[in-house]
């Protein structure tokens, strides 16, 4: 089976109890995003980043795209952080989801596991990833 | 007494995915985006309120396209000139005509 889902990587939530992601933007960690094609089997239990099924074509390069980080904050009693969209230029793609790891951190950790629905195909275009809008109900990542 | 941390990842579509085949994305796409982004709209607000918000955000969008426009014709010229300057003239003039 493929994709099967969102998920939030059950090691990164232990990681985010030892400290070992920074999402502070600029001085933070690095975040990049990995496209992967139906084959790939990601789900909760994914612990880092892999070449494995990772997608590849025209205007994308293995390790995905650098993500540009927004810095943590508040809402209420949620803290949630969020990414700036990603697009991958003048691409020819087909992906049916997404990984989300830190590069700076020892063996690019996973953080989230993103599952389009269905494939996506991008030919001589742009291939855009569209992160939701930045607040307590919706933003990509939040602790409640 | 213990605590629980409740860490969510988007719970129905975390990520939105746009795609074009052939060209790139128009400033009136982008302009609905960048709204999106600005203005989230609840569906469970005050109907008076909630038109008002839609209503706004409408006119946003449409004064993003409009300005991005405006900056991909200015960008247009500042190619022309370093094209033309570099002795690509017919290139240039493709990009003037865009």
């Amino acid at each position: 089976m493929a994709f099967s889902g969102n998920y939030m990587c059950t090691s990164f939530k232990q990681e985010i109890l030892q400290g070992v992601h920074d999402f502070t933007a600029s001085t933070g960690d690095s975040f990049k995003l990995a496209l992967y094609t139906s084959s790939a089997t990601l789900d909760a239990s994914t612990t880092a980043y892999s070449v494995t099924n990772e997608a590849s074509g025209t205007g994308y390069s293995a390790g995905g795209g650098a993500l540009t980080n927004v810095t943590p904050t508040t809402s209420g009693t949620t803290a949630f952080t969020d990414f700036d969209d990603l697009t991958f230029s003048a691409a020819t793609i087909t992906a049916r989801g997404a990984l989300i790891y830190n590069d700076t951190a020892a063996g690019d950790p996973a953080v989230v596991v993103l599952d389009f629905g269905s494939d996506k195909t991008s030919t001589s275009g742009d291939f855009t990833i569209v992160f939701p809008t930045a607040d307590s109900s919706n933003a990509i990542i939040r602790i409640a | 007494m213990n605590f629980t941390l409740d860490m969510k990842v988007g719970d129905n579509k975390p990520v939105d995915v746009k795609t074009t085949s052939n060209r790139g994305f128009t400033p009136q796409e982008i302009a609905k985006r960048c709204s999106d982004r600005l203005i989230s709209v609840s569906d469970t607000a005050s109907p008076l309120i909630r038109d008002q918000a839609r209503a706004y955000k409408n006119q946003m969008e449409q004064v993003i396209a409009r300005y991005m426009q405006e900056a991909i014709k200015s960008d247009r010229t500042t190619l022309y000139n370093l094209l033309k300057s570099q002795g690509h003239g017919d290139v240039a003039e493709i990009i003037r005509r865009l």
